[in-house]
């Protein structure tokens, strides 16, 4: 008697562990990604060998919520600059890219699991990411500004000291602000994008955001009614944006970084950002 | 304020796509947290320390830490160590509702159960059925009945948490705000929308649940 009730739970406690397990393996195929068959085949070293003599396939990952950098446009398609930026970069360099949506901070994630080969989102190469990941040559110079309301009396970055900032969680703007008032000063609100802090600010949850200057330009370009105000404050350093690829992957680097320079050499690069970077 | 009712129309797909997944990971968050809740909910009340002590380590951790917690430990720290990589985000968010919602769901089948006069379980003892004879054909019936109500809550709160998976980029109804409001800088066309959405589908699991419950309590009184 006692052996068969101690043995009625544990068997349905096997059992269910069982189809948890094998119901487990068969949703890893579920639809999951919208798609990439060629991806199947890509390696940890995020090479992939597709049958003949077809061209490589990089599966890129960029979080498309940053425009004009990467955004999604009505139709489903990711579109913006880096996109533009690394298909001619296919084309220069004689491999195929599809690009993939991924929020910005499991990207980081999914590149050095081998998710995606590497990621483009207007990232920026800092020592402290360059201890994890490998990055390419720079392909754009980019310095944050600071956002205000129109009658703000704020005019360089030292005045945010009193202030309260609103940042994209873990952006450089974040990195600048955390010195300025201290990694865990509660004036600091970070936020999961750039637009969203802005937003808080336009309802006065904070008194200025700091972010990337391409951000806060289509920003201000698209809304001309919110009175907002541009400061540019030269103590800020200049950023270089980067191709982030997984530690240690030196053969995508240097595809990469050859057709990056092939890019800077012929115009392509000035063509797509508007600006020239030696 | 300016609603542009194009944007919205404009990025239907991306809607639609998102109202799809969150379906699907409802409705796989409460299948698995249906038989993770019996198994545990069972195992609570076990009279055997072997049984009692996972269960209860397992509801307390999963119902005393905030989902979007969990979500994120899951995806970047448990499956990657379990699998050496990541199963992508949908793989995750299925695994971290379903036992969120198992945590919960145990608390259920234990009330339930417990809900039910000891009587029964005497009686039907008594008529010669086993332990577990008597527990699956006279108490889980019975307690079944009452745990309804609180177990279309659990699904209704489920459908809702979703919306935490957002943080690892799976493509469901929030996510879907997240891109939009991101690409159009725009924070009433991404949101709003999806707030209906949400308000609809919750109206249809309750509108379910009511049902079930007037199914199941019908068939009480008629037999």
């Amino acid at each position: 008697m006692r052996g068969t009730r101690a043995l009625f739970p544990l068997l349905i406690l096997f059992l269910a562990m069982g189809l948890i397990l094998s119901a487990c393996g068969s949703k890893t195929a579920a639809p999951n990604e919208g798609g990439s068959p060629s991806a199947g085949q890509t390696d940890a070293n995020g090479t992939t060998s597709d049958q003949g003599t077809a061209k490589k396939k990089y599966i890129v990952g960029s979080d498309a919520a940053y425009a004009p950098f990467e955004s999604v446009a009505p139709n489903g398609e990711i579109v913006g600059l880096d996109i533009d930026f690394v298909k001619k970069l296919a084309e220069v360099g004689g491999f195929e890219v599809e690009v993939k949506n991924i929020a910005w901070d499991p990207l980081f994630e999914a590149v050095k699991n081998g998710e995606v080969d590497f990621a483009a989102s207007a990232i920026t190469i800092t020592d402290e990411r360059k201890q994890t990941y490998d990055f390419t040559d720079p392909y754009f110079v980019a310095n944050q500004l600071i956002l205000v309301p129109e009658g703000s009396d704020v005019t360089k970055f030292e005045d945010l000291k009193t202030k309260r900032v609103a940042v994209q969680n873990s952006t450089t703007g974040h990195e600048a602000v955390k010195k300025l008032l201290g990694a865990t000063s509660p004036q600091i609100k970070p936020f999961e994008s750039t637009p969203l802090a802005i937003q808080d600010m336009l309802i006065n949850g904070s008194d200025a955001v700091v972010a990337d200057n391409a951000v806060v330009m289509e920003f201000v370009k698209q809304n001309p009614d919110k009175k907002l105000k541009i400061i540019e404050d030269p103590t800020f350093e200049k950023e270089y944006y980067g191709l982030l690829v997984k530690k240690g992957n030196q053969e995508l680097l240097d595809t990469l970084n050859a057709a990056i320079k092939k890019l800077k050499e012929n115009g392509g690069l000035k063509e797509i950002f508007g600006q020239d970077l030696k | 304020m300016d609603f542009r009712w194009d944007i919205v129309w404009a990025y239907r797909a991306l809607f639609l796509n998102g109202i799809w997944l969150t379906i699907l990971l409802t409705v796989v968050g409460v299948a698995f947290g249906l038989i993770l809740g019996l198994l545990f909910g069972l195992g609570k009340i076990s009279k055997y320390k072997l049984l009692s002590m996972p269960s209860i380590l397992y509801i307390t951790f999963f119902r005393g830490t905030p989902l979007y917690v969990q979500i994120l430990l899951i995806h970047f720290a448990v499956i990657p160590s379990i699998f050496g990589e990541s199963k992508g985000p949908v793989f995750s968010g299925m695994v971290a509702l379903s036992l969120n919602s198992g945590a919960y769901i145990a608390e259920i089948f234990r009330a339930g159960i417990q809900s039910i006069g000891k009587g029964q379980m005497e009686a039907a003892r008594s008529l010669g059925l086993t332990h577990g004879q008597a527990m699956a054909h006279i108490i889980l019936p019975q307690a079944f009945k009452r745990m309804i109500p609180p177990l279309g809550n659990e699904f209704i709160a489920l459908l809702k948490d979703s919306s935490l998976l957002a943080a690892i980029s799976a493509p469901e109804l929030a996510n879907a705000s997240r891109i939009i409001q991101g690409s159009t800088l725009r924070p009433w066309e991404a949101y709003f929308p999806a707030a209906v959405l949400y308000l609809i589908l919750t109206l249809i699991l309750s509108r379910i649940v009511h049902g079930l419950e007037r199914r199941f309590s019908n068939e009480g009184r008629t037999s």
